[in-house]
């Protein structure tokens, strides 16, 4: 395949050219190499499950049309869809249950590189558990973080955070006995639902699934971001640099991978201790230079300005342009491909989580009680490996883009309504009016299947020009960020009149950047106080939204998709539908049968263009039943 | 003229050829399509086991077909020129008599469609589906005169591309 | 340069006349019919009737055929007698024509019932020739009612033929079954069952005693007393080989014109094959009549290609018929049924009536000597291979009527030569 067709952003080709030229195989190599992919796996038509097996279902009919236990494909489809939800919850839940105990550490004095920066949402949040706020932050913090792990460990009730939902969606959840009960326990009830012999009923399965993922969304995520602003301070709107024309040559190059910002955090900060920089300055180098890559990168955009790198599939690009001393990883979406891309160059791959390690890969261990010295430790690796750089083998292509982060709920309603108490009626009135069409999400991860960051950006493109406001998260953020169109002159060159409009009065870009991919979490709350504010509808399907993962390939993506489903959002998934086409059935239930039960569902669309059609048309769809004019400029 | 030989070590049985095999043949010629036409396409070949080895059966366009002799409605024939047997579905009435015949029981009658169900190569197209999508190469596709007995020539194996 | 002389133009006439092209291009070859018209696909002429295919989908073989292979056809010439002592043939016309070897494949028709009163009324076909069939097909336009008499392959072909142009058609049997030449009672009954769910009335047991009209048949009687209407009769009661023109010679003859594995008559230059000749059967153990096409045709390779001077040998025929009613298969192979009390054969066998689906294996001493498929007729080439090459099947009796059994589980025992061959490698 031609290297134009991999990606449309130019950094992205011209690294692989260089790859291409050095022979360092890639993620699109080893996808070639995979192709074709195998049929059953593809139609979820595959069975491993246990030792009876393995088992697959013939999708022309001449074959088995059961496996050995007599499970069919409607069956084996949607169990092997729900464990791709469990682990996609395990992933974001867990990683809220280490921020959540960093707080405790915190609260107990253990971990003194970090502080409370966000008093007014620590005592919002102690109030949401009932907590007296009378007392100092330091006690509230201890029982704050003794609740929210406890909401790990429950095993009946419901989560608090569903009370952020509105009452008619609590009402949905619990009259389908979705309401989640404990984080933990969802996980482990769905994976055991998924065993041999357990539930043959797909729509019972795809419920629990559905409990389980909603147990991530208005769970584990929403306790990763929440405590996450508590403790390294809520976003703000910030002007950044994304692409990896960030990476600088005459700089010690430290790009930080993965996903919590618990780690990356630390190396902000240590890469600015004077101490390292003039060691730094004694290597030769000009300074430290500190970039991100994957929803770490976008954590510490959003709250230091800290440049992004690339996304996921530029994680073995930044390596192979020769000028990074050290990668840093913790855990998700790190590809094992980078031990050997890196040992290709000077470049140090270090591992810092215990749940992530490379065999023989240089591993230290981060602890939250020592996280500024671990920092420091791994950045001076990457000073003392400055003079290791071969320079000759250096070629950062010339691509960066600005782009404005950090719009989170608190923040960005505040701007638009240009009051100091943040409020929703603004954006309420912009829909309302039909300035703005509605809402879109915009989010998920990258996939060599298709061509590199082309359905993000046609998407988002074809949506603002139809002045629908887009929120973004994750790779999917970065994506567009590169094509520019996250700042406010996107608006001028590609929004539509309403949305332009709001743009230029309020000075956003039309594409507003909320974060990580736990972040996805504030676009369910923001979306509950789109209802709160009024006029839009008394439940959160009401909203004209619509979302959309157009390039996905975690699972975590797919426990996301379900999490919004579940919550009533119209979401739709791009190139391979998920491994469920094997089942008539199964799909059918995605795509049209949950409508009924839960407001929302699935659509597979692997054309952007018809993405963004579709998602108009079920905005209008919802303006129509709100009884709101069309939009105000056709 | 070429033809496909089966390295039985390296057949695992996944059967990804007989998928490949069936949307090579399909209508739309594209796996998440094929299996929502109205009339499913079936594999040209069948993977049948035997003492814990993997054997693809496949027409083998004998050079002297029973399956020609057989066929009452000469819808069979055998192309001297391009090494195949070639099946005429216009002058087919589904008798069945090439199933009957057939010393491989590589034909499958096709009930519904009432046409046998037999490998052709994949006549139309630069080579057989299978052999790329088999994952170990374990397909070879190769000219008859090139196979000494004893030897084993590489299959397309996508780990060795 | 030698002259062949090939009485007959049909499966194995043609399959005698290729065979002898490959391995001699210049011999004078004349190819002699009784009938007027190329040769066609004979076993076709139900679905010609039933309207499934057109006429130019009948042709055996291109109408250029003949002429490219350099091939004199001479049609509308019945050949009457032959004279072995002078290598000489008569014809009807009184022509006569000289030969350096022979081929006898004249075929068989339709027998009908001599004594049955009313037999030669007009409305009364035989179901053997295109001839028949297109008269079949001029009276259907006025045909309500339609009789088959017997209950064999001819018989229900031409019922489904008629069923199709959606005449009411009686099947009158004389034995207890369906296909008695072909299948057990048990299979018979999942076809029978198939033929009545689609229309066609069977009658058991019964046998036609008059049938009666002015000139044109109007009605038919049964030997039960039972009467009804029915203006077109077709006769499906087996054919006799056409063995007329070798009476008066010294060619031996028992039903068919013997032939040995050389596919000879007991006169060396004078071959035989097809529907006409009686040769050893494989499964029987036997000399037996096996009038079917593909047996035609390999009997025709086998005679070209010695007629030419080559030295093949048949390893001999066996009974094998494939039908589909209604999207029914049907596959029976050899020695289709045995007395119950036979202890020299073993039966194994599955069955399951719901889903029309059946599968028996006949053994002798270890050796299947017969098979019967119904509803899933896949691999039933390798049992054939299995009976014509008298492979015992003791190592894997137990994979017999397994789903998954198939040529690999053979492989080891069966003859190698086969063409291509199997195509594995590292086995």
């Amino acid at each position: 395949m031609s290297i134009e067709k991999k990606s449309i952003d130019l950094a992205t080709q011209e690294v692989l050219k260089k790859a291409q030229d050095e022979n360092i195989k890639t993620a699109w190599d080893r996808l070639e190499l995979q192709e074709p992919q195998c049929g059953f796996g593809q139609l979820g038509l595959c069975c491993t499950v246990c030792d009876m097996g393995p088992c697959r279902i013939d999708p022309f009919g001449e074959g088995a049309q059961a496996g050995v236990c007599g499970a069919n494909a409607d069956t084996i489809a949607a169990r092997n869809l729900a464990r791709k939800i469990a682990v996609g919850a395990s992933a974001h839940s867990d990683h809220g249950r280490d921020v959540a105990y960093t707080l405790s550490l915190l609260s107990e004095g253990h971990a003194h590189d970090y502080e409370i920066m966000d008093i007014e949402k620590l005592k919002t949040l102690a109030q949401e558990f009932g907590i007296d706020t009378n007392k100092t932050k330091e006690q509230i913090a201890k029982e704050l973080s003794k609740k929210l792990l406890e909401e790990f460990g429950k095993q009946e009730g419901e989560l608090v955070f569903t009370k952020r939902a509105p009452k008619k969606r609590q009402a949905i959840w619990k009259k389908l006995g979705i309401t989640p009960r404990g984080i933990d326990r969802e996980v482990v009830e769905l994976l055991h639902t998924t065993t041999m012999g357990v539930d043959n009923d797909y729509k019972n399965i795809i419920n629990n699934g559905m409990r389980c993922a909603l147990s991530d969304g208005w769970g584990g995520s929403m306790v990763a971001t929440d405590v996450q602003d508590i403790i390294l301070g809520a976003p703000e709107p910030i002007r950044g640099k994304v692409n990896l024309g960030v990476l600088k040559e005459n700089y010690v190059n430290i790009v930080v991978h993965g996903h919590e910002p618990v780690l990356s955090e630390m190396a902000v900060k240590a890469s600015q201790d004077p101490e390292l920089i003039k060691l730094a300055k004694a290597k030769g180098a000009e300074g430290i230079n500190l970039a991100g890559i994957c929803c770490t990168a976008n954590e510490v955009l959003m709250r230091h300005g800290v440049p992004v790198a690339g996304n996921f599939l530029q994680q073995e690009l930044a390596i192979i342009t020769g000028a990074v001393e050290v990668m840093m990883v913790d855990v998700q979406c790190i590809m094992p491909a980078l031990q050997e891309v890196a040992a290709c160059f000077h470049t140090k791959l270090i591992t810092t989580n215990p749940k992530a390690r490379f065999p023989g890969v240089t591993h230290i261990e981060f602890e939250s009680k020592k996280a500024y010295e671990v920092a420091k430790q791994i950045i001076k690796l990457g000073i003392e490996n400055f003079s290791n750089r071969n320079k000759e083998r250096v070629n950062i292509p010339k691509y960066e883009m600005d782009l404005v982060a950090g719009f989170t709920k608190e923040v960005v309603f505040q701007i638009l309504g240009g009051k100091y108490r943040s409020t929703y009626k603004p954006l309420n009135e912009a829909i309302i009016s039909g300035r703005l069409r509605g809402l879109a999400g915009v989010v998920g991860c990258n996939n060599p299947k298709q061509t590199h960051d082309y359905f993000h950006t046609t998407l988002v493109k074809e949506l603002i020009k139809n002045d629908v406001l887009v929120l973004q998260t994750g790779c999917s953020a970065i994506a567009c960020a590169k094509q520019g169109l996250l700042i406010p002159e996107a608006a001028k060159e590609y929004a539509g009149k309403g949305l332009q409009e709001i743009c230029e009065a309020v000075g956003i870009p039309p594409v507003l950047h909320l974060g990580s991919c736990v972040d996805n979490s504030r676009i369910l709350t923001a979306a509950s106080h789109i209802i709160e504010e009024g006029g839009l509808g008394e439940d959160l399907s009401d909203i004209p939204a619509a979302g959309c993962a157009p390039e996905w390939m975690s699972e975590k993506a797919i426990t996301i998709g379900f999490y919004f489903v579940a919550s009533g959002v119209y979401t739709i998934f791009g190139a391979s539908p998920f491994a469920t086409l094997g089942s008539k059935d199964l799909t059918d239930y995605l795509t049209k049968g949950l409508a009924e039960t839960v407001g929302g569902r699935f659509e597979f669309c692997d054309d952007p263009i018809k993405m963004a059609q579709l998602m108009i048309e079920h905005i209008d769809k919802k303006r129509k039943a709100l009884n709101l004019r069309p939009r105000m400029y056709q | 003229m070429k033809q496909l030989y089966y390295d039985v070590k390296k057949c695992l049985g996944c059967k990804s050829c007989e998928i490949a095999c069936a949307v090579a043949h399909s209508i739309s010629e594209e796996l998440f399509k094929a299996i929502k036409e109205e009339i499913l396409s079936l594999p040209r070949k069948k993977i049948i086991s035997s003492k814990d080895k993997n054997y693809p059966v496949s027409c083998r366009h004998c050079k002297d077909p029973k399956c020609v002799d057989a066929c009452m409605a000469a819808a069979l024939v055998y192309d001297k020129e391009k090494g195949m047997v070639l099946h005429d579905e216009s002058r087919c009435v589904g008798c069945w008599m090439c199933v009957m015949v057939c010393p491989y029981g590589a034909i499958r009658p096709n009930i519904k469609t009432r046409i046998p169900i037999r490998c052709d190569k994949c006549k139309d197209k630069d080579e057989p589906s299978c052999v790329k999508a088999c994952p170990t190469g374990a397909i070879i596709w190769q000219e008859e005169t090139a196979m000494q007995p004893g030897t084993v020539p590489e299959g397309d194996c996508p780990a060795t591309r | 340069m030698k002259q062949f002389i090939i009485i007959g133009n049909s499966a194995a006439g043609i399959a005698t006349v290729e065979a002898i092209r490959q391995r001699d291009k210049n011999s004078k070859i004349l190819v002699f019919s009784d009938e007027d018209y190329p040769a066609y696909c004979r076993c076709l002429i139900p679905y010609y009737l039933a309207g499934d295919i057109k006429e130019d989908k009948i042709l055996y073989r291109a109408e250029s055929f003949y002429r490219e292979n350099n091939i004199e056809l001479l049609l509308n010439k019945k050949v009457m007698r032959i004279d072995p002592k002078k290598n000489r043939i008569t014809c009807e016309d009184k022509t006569q024509f000289n030969y350096d070897a022979l081929l006898i494949a004249t075929g068989a028709s339709p027998k009908f019932p001599e004594g049955l009163k009313g037999i030669k009324k007009r409305g009364v076909f035989g179901f053997r020739t295109i001839k028949d069939t297109k008269d079949i097909c001029g009276l259907l336009p006025v045909t309500k009612v339609a009789c088959v008499l017997g209950g064999g392959l001819i018989g229900l072909k031409a019922a489904y033929g008629l069923k199709k142009r959606n005449v009411e058609v009686k099947v009158i049997i004389k034995s207890k079954q369906v296909l008695s030449q072909m299948l057990d009672f048990e299979t018979a009954g999942f076809v029978q069952r198939k033929l009545e769910e689609n229309g066609i009335e069977i009658i058991l047991g019964q046998d036609v005693d008059e049938i009666i009209g002015n000139g044109d048949i109007k009605a038919v009687k049964l030997d039960s007393g039972k009467a009804f209407e029915s203006s077109l009769i077709i006769v499906g009661k087996g054919v006799s080989p056409n063995i007329d023109l070798i009476k008066e010679t010294e060619i031996k003859f028992n039903e068919g014109i013997l032939a040995n594995n050389l596919m000879q008559t007991n006169m060396p230059n004078i071959y035989t094959a097809g529907d006409v000749c009686e040769s050893f059967d494989v499964a029987l153990g036997q000399f037996s009549m096996n009038a079917l096409w593909p047996v035609a045709v390999e009997q025709g390779k086998i005679a070209g290609a010695n007629m030419s001077g080559d030295n093949l040998n048949y390893t001999g025929s066996l009974g094998m018929n494939s039908i589909e009613f209604f999207g029914l298969p049907v596959i029976s192979l050899g020695l289709y049924k045995v007395k119950e009390a036979d202890t020299n054969f073993e039966e194994l066998k599955f069955c399951n009536t719901k889903e029309n689906l059946y599968k028996k294996i006949i053994l002798k001493d270890n050796f299947i000597v017969g098979a019967i498929f119904v509803g899933d007729i896949k691999n039933s080439g390798v049992f054939l291979r299995l009976i014509r090459e008298r492979i015992n099947i003791s190592s894997f009796k137990d994979r017999l009527l397994q789903e998954s059994f198939g040529y690999p589980d053979i492989m080891d025992f069966v003859s190698k030569d086969i063409s291509y061959g199997d195509g594995y490698l590292n086995k």
